[in-house]
């Protein structure tokens, strides 16, 4: 087998240069950049969390007096004694926190491990012995788990938040009466956790008045402005710093219960607390995906032209915060459907509140609506990539709004050439090899671009220096380095020859590092900005050195500074307001006038061992548009890790609960599986090139959570190839093949 | 995977079996281990500290260290040494892993007190000066890495796989870094500075 052996991609089409990472030096060598990394005043004490060892009920009594016996301990802090705090709102009705659950806020009990304590001491060893002797006493409760357990009630999403009913498009009965074949499924999908190799940690020191928060975060604004309100005092007083985040994928946006509790220690100790928590309190002291099941109906003519298209989506989701993703708006604008039905529904138990993952309303949406479009395919008696081409559509159906652009059916061409689909033969458990059945099976990947406000400040000094700054955010994702190269290339400087400074709140805001909007909207505001000093300079584009001098020879300057707030196309302009106020209007995906999305084909081999059922994924081929790709080589790490991560979804992932006690079982990563280097032989990355003028500045559409979209459905298909099974509840287990 | 974190460093039991015949030290922390294990609370008596000298990077340096003090901790805390780094505390992901004595180690599963006089080094130590090590140019080289946070751990893993001898094959050298996990999922990339490498290192 081939192996992937030339890993820089080389520059393409429509694409900017595939330079090293800006900090690539740092993160090779253990440069001190992430949150538990950076010094602090003074020696710090340490923190450990207590977590509840019961999913529902309430303190009857706790016993600090061992806890307390322990030499080095600082404090104890429990509902019984927390200092005050003020309301936190929710991301998903305009504030930061991902539960609105007051942290310590009484005896009561809404999840398994709930903070109930945070116990600080001189070092870590000794708050985690005091820790162990925190004696606590419960009432347990029988907690409703999931889907299916008692108590749990089902309303529609409407219902419960007030809106979400799914779109609407002609009649959907009649279509799917009137249809040839249609196909009607359940698909399931579990709960997983982001399970970043780096942990929740947080860090804070109190100089005066002002708080230091060493944090990773996804939106350091956002935090700052909320966790200011939550603590009572001026958001100029809090001071977010996370330089680099080590893995996000949507976990740290939203501040849960650690963060306050950790402010307030330090406060009341007057000096640094820092917490480290363990990797099992990750699963529960912050999101994850919930677990959702769909049912499709999905209908086409004798030709194979789509009809009808019918999806009721369930997601399961918190008694404290009814989190939900959605997503039937996006999934209904995928192919040239006649007509769309649907409806959203919402379970809710005593969990942890759930938050965005990768791709949140895609991972689960797409991956039911490929499915069915893989069956149909078959049904029929169709190419599944043959089909979807029939189907490719340039607008909305549901509105008309048309695609700025939308390279699909390349995608296909390119990954089917690559991976050599023509020799794929159609029926089941036709293609072996000794032992191991082969399966070949597609998916598209999509997802929406989404654009929000940004702002920038960008010095440039008569000698070609430059920097540039922004309160953006660098998750893995390349954020550095693809906003010096904007600058670089806008200015006509090298990109080495700039300082990038993001991940701080005392930069100029930029948005939550999520829904992939970084490198539209802030490299959008980092080109206005250049394009504000080219005008001072009187230039209309990059400069060579000789002009720039006699620039600012006539300026009579050294150095100019330039500030610009953007706001997309399309969204009022005092929306840029919002972001000084710790919050992010989004525009795009399928918008009213315009539909923009980034699209993906996926083509996957899977073996399957016909005596052990043992499945193995010996390459996988994706083939991706998405506009101007900025750099290569991070992008080509981008779709790299978002293929394996759809590989992991639809084979290893997923948190299990005990459903009688409402906990999770496989909270450390040796027992929750994530891909490892052995499970990974070969991942083909194709960039086709894709031009859309019209989308934003640059021309770029954000990538991040697009290759883990579709994966799922197309190793499903490669699995029914291989073995004639399909399985339609995720992750797949060697037990499910045992039919 | 549970093989290669053996491999890959030792296990609770053999860092216990390893302080008990160190004499003093280990008696003490039998005795914790005993306690814990028969669920009586421990005495709340003074925190049992120890002076250890340790060699980390070359240089060697005294501290006191509490005896229940991993590596990792230590060399985050005291030695203010944050590139190793913490992504499980339990052997699982491989994120702390060093060399202790030219192999690769889990310093989570490993007690500062069992390895005074071992020669420790981590990954700010790879690097002649301002020279990067072969294996640090091969992951800028091959974008081997995305958050970065697995990187250290991977890097020291590959190192040591190398002298291991175990870049026969890609599937090989994929086996032998399986013990470390990276959830941005750079393996391919990893796979090839690993490659890349190798032949460069020599004595390295
Ligand atoms: S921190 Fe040591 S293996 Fe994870
Ligand atoms: S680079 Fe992020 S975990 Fe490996």
């Amino acid at each position: 087998m081939a192996d992937v052996t030339n890993t820089a991609a080389p520059t393409m089409a429509n694409a900017g240069k595939p330079i090293a990472r800006y900090e690539a030096r740092q993160k090779v060598t253990g440069g001190k950049i992430y949150g538990d990394d950076l010094a602090v005043p003074g020696k710090p004490a340490h923190g450990w969390l207590v977590t509840s060892a019961i999913a529902k009920g309430t303190i009857t009594a706790i016993d600090d007096s061992a806890a307390k016996a322990v030499p080095g301990v600082l404090m104890i802090m429990t509902h019984e004694n927390r200092p005050p705090l003020q309301p936190m709102k929710t991301f998903s009705t305009g504030g930061i926190g991902l539960t609105s659950q007051e942290p310590l806020g009484g005896p009561e009990i809404a999840h398994d491990g709930q903070i109930v304590a945070l116990i600080v001491a001189e070092t870590f060893e000794a708050a985690r012995e005091a820790g162990r002797k925190l004696d606590i006493s419960y009432n347990e409760g029988r907690p409703a788990t999931t889907f299916g357990s008692p108590g749990v009630v089902r309303k529609t999403t409407k219902e419960v938040v007030g809106r979400g009913g799914g779109p609407t498009l002609g009649d959907v009965e009649a279509a799917l009466a009137g249809s040839t074949h249609v196909v009607e499924a359940e698909y399931s999908t579990p709960v997983q956790h982001h399970n970043t190799i780096e942990m929740f940690t947080t860090t804070a020191f109190w100089e005066g008045d002002r708080l230091t928060l060493h944090e990773p975060s996804q939106f350091v604004w956002g935090a700052k402005v909320g966790l200011a309100k939550q603590l009572g005092i001026d958001p100029d007083n809090v001071h977010y710093v996370s330089p680099f985040v080590g893995g996000a994928f949507g976990a740290k946006a939203a501040i849960g219960h650690r963060t306050p509790l950790v402010a307030l220690a330090a406060k009341q100790l007057g000096r640094p607390v820092k917490l480290v928590p363990t990797r099992d309190q990750c699963f529960t002291i912050a999101g994850y995906r919930q677990e959702t099941k769909s049912k499709v109906r999905l209908g086409c003519d004798a030709e194979g032209r789509l009809t009808g298209y019918s999806h009721e989506l369930d997601e399961f989701t918190s008694l404290l915060d009814p989190y939900h993703n959605g997503g039937l708006e996006n999934s209904a604008a995928m192919y040239a459907f006649k007509a769309v039905g649907g409806d959203m529904f919402l379970s809710r138990g005593d969990r942890n509140v759930p938050v965005f993952m990768r791709s949140p309303p895609e991972v689960p949406v797409i991956y039911a609506l490929e499915s069915a479009m893989n069956e149909l395919a078959e049904k029929a008696g169709m190419d599944p990539v043959a089909f979807r081409k029939l189907n490719d559509t340039r607008v909305n159906p549901v509105n008309g709004a048309p695609y700025t652009s939308r390279s699909l059916n390349e995608c296909f061409d390119e990954a089917a050439a690559s991976f050599g689909w023509s020799r794929r033969t159609p029926a089941p458990r036709s293609m072996r090899d000794g032992d191991w059945l082969i399966g070949w099976g597609c998916s598209m990947a999509t997802y929406p671009t989404s654009m929000t406000p940004a702002t920038a400040r960008v010095t440039l000094n008569a000698n070609g220096g430059a920097k540039v700054e922004v309160a953006a955010h660098d998750v893995g994702t390349g954020a550095y380095t693809i906003i010096g190269q904007t600058v670089g290339e806008r200015l006509g400087i090298d990109p080495r020859r700039i300082i990038v400074q993001c991940g701080d709140s005392d930069l100029p805001p930029g948005p939550v590092s999520g829904g992939s909007v970084t490198t539209a909207s802030v490299t959008s505001a980092v080109a206005k900005a250049c394009d504000q000093l080219l005008a001072k300079m009187s230039a209309s584009g990059p400069m060579s050195d000789e002009d720039r001098r006699a620039a600012f020879d006539r300026i009579g300057s050294n150095a100019l500074i330039e500030y610009a707030e953007w706001t997309p196309a399309g969204m009022d302009p005092k929306q840029a307001k919002t972001l000084y106020e710790g919050g992010v209007p989004f525009a795009g995906g399928a918008g009213e006038d315009r539909t923009m999305f980034a699209f993906g084909a996926e083509m996957v081999e899977v073996r399957i061992n016909e005596r052990t059922r043992e499945i193995r994924v010996p390459r996988m081929t994706g083939a991706f548009a998405a506009g101007h790709i900025m750099n290569p080589r991070t992008a080509h790490s981008q779709y790299l890790g978002g293929m394996i991560w759809g590989m992991g979804s639809a084979l290893l992932e997923a948190t299990e609960m005990d459903r009688l006690r409402g906990r999770y079982v496989n909270d450390n990563i040796a027992e929750y599986l994530v891909a490892t280097n052995a499970d990974i032989p070969q991942v083909d990355i194709i960039m086709v090139p894709e031009q859309d003028d019209e989308i934003n500045v640059l021309g770029v559409k954000g990538i991040g959570e697009l290759a883990n979209v579709g994966t799922a459905a197309a190793i499903t298909d490669a699995v029914y190839h291989a073995t004639g099974v399909r399985i339609r509840d995720l992750p797949v287990r060697i037990e499910q093949l045992l039919v | 995977m549970a093989d290669d974190i053996k491999k890959a460093g030792p296990d609770r039991r053999s860092v216990l079996k390893g302080s008990a015949l160190a004499g003093g030290v280990g008696a003490m922390l039998a005795t914790n281990v005993r306690a814990a294990q028969d669920g009586e609370p421990r005495a709340a008596a003074a925190v049992s500290r120890i002076p250890v000298s340790l060699s980390v990077n070359g240089q060697t340096r005294d501290v006191s260290v509490d005896t229940r003090a991993t590596l990792l901790d230590t060399l985050r805390h005291d030695f203010e040494l944050t590139g190793t780094k913490k992504g499980c505390d339990h052997g699982q992901c491989g994120a702390c892993t060093v060399h202790i004595d030219g192999e690769r180690k889990l310093s989570c599963l490993t007690l500062a007190a069992t390895v005074e006089g071992a020669d420790i080094v981590t990954i700010e130590g790879l690097a002649k000066g301002d020279a990067l090590h072969p294996m640090q140019q091969a992951f800028i080289d091959h974008d081997a890495f995305q958050c970065g946070y697995c990187t250290p751990g991977q890097i020291m893993s590959a190192v040591a796989l190398v002298k291991e001898g175990h870049t026969g094959s890609d599937a090989e050298i994929r086996e032998y870094m399986s013990g470390n996990l990276c959830r941005c999922a750079a393996y391919p990339n990893i796979v090839a500075a690993v490659k890349q490498a190798a032949p460069q290192m020599g004595d390295a």
